[in-house]
């Protein structure tokens, strides 16, 4: 990776030459394989070489931003010389201070693997066709779409004062998507894994587990309207959560069109809930060692006991605020990695029994308004609970409310918990929420 | 270019492929982005490269690449030709391609102002007065101003083994809004925004009224919007959701690809009567100047005006030169690719209802208790089951055939077919302001998507009340 560093470092001169005052510049390699199917057979396998630098120039505080594809020299320096204009015709923004200063990175196990970089197409050709079999054997007219890919990374950071950063990654996955009908009546689920590391990458039983989901969904009917408990499933509490911490992003919060404006240090969930952000988790899809600024990640607790404790920061929102920066810059934007929730003292299954009437959501879960909190969503994936057991899908159906009153009516995280690299995923179940049906 | 492409093309023939096409892409942009009085955030960019595509011994692969190095070409035909062998290893139904004339053309970008002509500085005044504009018109209740932004300009050149050898160049051209607003502790945003396949002079045409004061009125309106209520109406709904509503519902149910694949609920339902008489359903790639509209499609065929329901009737998919094989059928130029980096699918471009005869107040007349729905914002659809959700911007209650109480942001679920059966009136006036991108296959488009007011009965609200 020494010539993304050193490409990365004349970009970074030649804006500074050019009159920046403070400029990064991110330069990175990639090449990607991925095989798709389209009824149970190879549609097309493809693959993908990706290259390209981007500069950001700052001039009292206005960015400049320029990019392009390639790792050509004259074109990375024409890049940065553009910044560098970009930014002299930009408006100055007296809130920016500084980009981050050189601080010792933490190391982070897992994030490349030789082996997955070494994949050939015909291992993801027989992944995806051992789980297409294996789905068949379930269903023989299952309908199965989908895919496998495997990918790697290399990219190379530079800042002005003095950051220099270099990471690479691997990435696979397999994603089958299930389709079983009987006559007009269509059921269908979505089941995958992936990982860093091959070890991690588990693909045996995923077109199976989906064929059989999807057949649970056959039959659907539709519900009355009413209030009820709703239990969300390990994917979609993950989901719920994840936008939680995504919503705490200071840039928003400093613009005036967030709704956790004024909560911090607030009740904005029930006690149960504590989500610590963590970037350092071994093998997590969602890791690395610094972010998009170059500044060292650090895992953050975001809610603790209920109760928002801490704003997403990047270098530029930290200094407005006069806070400590948290390393959640995107390089654009603000999100975070690794979101991990703090686990409860019941079981799934004990959540469930213990529900007498209401929905289980599996997949999907809320996603609000991210100015006002409310939300509004279709339960693409739900069955009704009735006697504390999963008694039959829905279909034409919808969850309403505002996010923080959800997150108070949260009244149960599970024991037990899908694992994923990086990732803990609960059930949890939040009563009193406005169900719309379509009956 | 053109010998690089062509030179790519024979090696292919040479080496056996069925079917070759390669695209060279180039795409440049530049957007501005002013938030609370300040334009701060200034952007370019620029990506070139090759994508190709081969058909050997009836399997498919592809490879792209960045730039346009001859050494990495090349590479990169030998990598789709090894894509194309490996898979072979498990093939479904063989690879086809419809039968279709060779194209020879060059088509220049539609514009009479060129966006590069024109000074930053220019364009960054143009986004300040758009934000005074909206400043006056927000009652001094907004807390948060964006405006911005953008063109682009793609150039592409497509050659195949069928003789095809096509440039093609576009121009879009942007200006948004999204504004903010306060009122104790009711906060709410509404946005706007205006795109077109053309230049500079759609600025040149619009007014910060039609934009950004426009989402400033209506963000301070919202904060005295009540919440919507929740379960099944009779609901009529404004251009912009009539748009979501036939793209995501009726739209993407009616790719080929996704009808062959056994993804769409309108298999096997060609000829039927699917939608009441009242709907008729166009997908139409050759409006000028409308943001989804292209003159060739990513394969080389020309775009053309689809129709995919006549007074109900389902009359044609939309089609790829391997769909329309596969089919029986002509291709009618729907198969598009975002970028080098991707091989071409079925996609929509301008997609929208027929108007009928009647006028709003005619729709709204029978109804005693209901919804009407405007500002769409964004929809999906779980093809397979057809289950649909389209999300409005804002609404407003209806009772006795009146327009009542101003509503919040609301999303509503339907069934597709249900639906289509349950539109029973159909406005004569006609909008689509809907220019977006549509994602599909790990892809983005440009779309576009409207037509008239259309009520329809049966509709699940999502409201909270």
């Amino acid at each position: 990776m020494d010539d993304l560093l050193n490409l990365a470092q004349k970009a970074c001169e030649t804006a500074v030459g050019a009159g920046a005052e403070f400029v990064d510049v991110s330069a990175g390699r990639g090449r990607s394989i991925s095989v798709e199917l389209e009824k149970g057979a190879i549609k097309s396998c493809d693959a993908r070489w990706s290259t390209g630098v981007s500069v950001r120039a700052f001039v009292r505080g206005a960015q400049g931003w320029a990019s392009s594809s390639g790792l050509d020299e004259d074109e990375a320096l024409t890049a940065a010389r553009t910044a560098v204009e970009l930014a002299k015709v930009a408006q100055p923004d007296p809130d920016f201070v500084s980009l981050p200063t050189p601080a010792p990175y933490p190391t982070v196990e897992g994030l490349y693997d030789p082996r997955v970089a070494e994949l050939h197409v015909k291992d993801l050709i027989g992944w995806a066709g051992d789980n297409v079999d294996a789905a068949k054997d379930v269903d023989p007219g299952v309908v199965v779409s989908g895919g496998a890919h495997a990918g790697w990374g290399e990219s190379a950071l530079v800042n002005n004062l003095g950051v220099r950063a270099a990471s690479r990654g691997t990435h696979a996955a397999l994603s089958i998507f299930a389709i079983v009908k009987r006559g007009d009546d269509v059921g269908s689920y979505f089941e995958f894994d992936n990982g860093r590391v091959l070890d991690d990458f588990e693909p045996d039983g995923i077109g199976a587990a989906a064929t059989r989901e999807a057949i649970r969904f056959l039959g659907a009917r539709k519900i009355e309207t009413g209030v009820l408990p709703v239990v969300f499933g390990p994917l979609a509490s993950h989901s719920i959560f994840g936008f939680l911490c995504w919503s705490a992003n200071a840039e928003s919060v400093q613009r005036k069109r967030s709704y956790l404006i004024g909560r911090r240090g607030e009740r904005i969930a029930s006690e149960l809930v504590t989500l610590v952000d963590d970037a350092l988790i071994p093998r997590g899809l969602g890791s690395s060692v610094h972010d998009g600024e170059g500044f060292a990640h650090q895992p953050l607790t975001v809610v603790k006991d209920g109760v928002l404790v801490s704003w997403l920061h990047n270098s530029y929102t930290a200094n407005k605020a006069k806070e400590p920066n948290t390393g959640h810059s995107t390089r654009g934007g603000i999100a975070p990695t690794n979101v991990n929730p703090k686990l409860g003292r019941v079981t799934a299954a004990e959540i469930i029994r213990d529900t007498k009437e209401g929905l289980y959501v599996p997949l999907g879960g809320v996603s609000p308004n991210p100015v006002s909190g409310d939300f509004s969503e279709t339960v693409d994936f739900g069955f009704k609970i009735e006697n504390g057991e999963i008694a039959y899908p829905v279909k034409n159906t919808m969850i309403a409310g505002h996010v923080i009153e959800f997150l108070c009516n949260l009244d149960a995280i599970s024991s037990d918990a899908r694992v994923e690299p990086g990732a803990i995923m609960p059930t949890v179940r939040v009563q009193n929420l406005r169900v719309a049906g379509g009956k | 270019m053109r010998e690089l492409l062509e030179a790519l093309r024979d090696t292919a023939k040479k080496r056996g492929a069925e079917f070759m096409d390669v695209r060279a892409m180039e795409n440049q942009g530049t957007s501005i982005q002013l938030q609370d009085g300040r334009a701060d955030k200034v952007s370019q960019s620029r990506s070139r490269g090759l994508g190709v595509r081969v058909l050997m011994n009836r399997a498919w692969g592809f490879a792209s690449t960045d730039g346009y190095d001859r050494q990495r070409a090349f590479d990169c035909l030998e990598l789709a030709m090894a894509m194309a062998k490996a898979s072979q290893a498990r093939l479904g139904e063989l690879g086809a391609l419809a039968e279709a004339p060779a194209a020879q053309d060059s088509v220049p970008p539609r514009f009479e102002k060129d966006p590069h002509s024109v000074p930053l500085a220019d364009k960054m005044k143009l986004l300040s007065q758009y934000e005074q504009a909206a400043v006056a018109a927000g009652q001094g209740k907004l807390v948060n101003t964006v405006v911005s932004y953008s063109d682009g300009r793609e150039r592409a050149s497509l050659c195949n083994t069928r003789g095809t050898y096509l440039e093609t160049e576009s121009i879009r051209t942007m200006v948004g809004a999204s504004m903010t607003a306060l009122d104790g502790d009711v906060r709410q945003q509404a946005g706007e925004r205006r795109g077109e396949q053309c230049g500079y002079e759609l600025i040149d045409r619009l007014t910060p009224d039609e934009v950004s004061a426009k989402a400033a009125k209506r963000a301070v309106a919202l904060l005295k919007a009540k919440r919507a209520p929740a379960g099944k109406f009779t609901v009529v709904f404004h251009p912009s959701i009539t748009g979501l509503l036939t793209h995501e519902a009726l739209g993407h149910n009616s790719e080929a690809d996704l009808v062959l694949s056994g993804q769409s609920i309108l298999e096997g339902k060609l000829g039927q009567k699917i939608a009441s008489e009242c709907i008729t359903i166009i997908d139409d790639g050759t409006i000028p100047g409308s943001w989804g509209s292209y003159a060739y499609d990513s394969e080389g065929t020309a775009s053309q005006r689809r129709v995919i329901i006549e007074n109900g009737v389902l009359k044609g998919f939309l089609h790829s030169l391997e769909t329309a094989a596969k089919m029986g059928v002509a291709p009618n130029g729907s198969a598009r690719a975002q970028g080098f980096g991707n091989r071409p699918v079925v996609r929509m471009s301008n997609t929208f209802i027929v108007p009928g005869t009647m006028t709003f107040e005619e729709l709204l007349k029978d109804i005693d208790i209901g919804v009407y729905l405007k500002g769409g914002q964004w929809g999906y659809v779980l093809c397979e089951r057809g289950q649909y959700t389209c999300s409005a911007g804002e609404g407003y209650m209806i009772r006795n055939g009146q327009l009542a109480e101003h509503l919040r942001d609301v999303c509503i679920s339907g069934l597709t077919l249900e639906t289509l059966a349950n539109a029973d009136a159909v406005s004569r006036d006609f909008e689509m302001q809907m220019p977006g991108m549509c994602g599909k296959s790990g892809q983005g488009m440009h779309i576009n998507a409207g037509g008239p007011h259309v009520r329809v009965r049966d509709i699940v609200v999502g409201g909270q009340e």
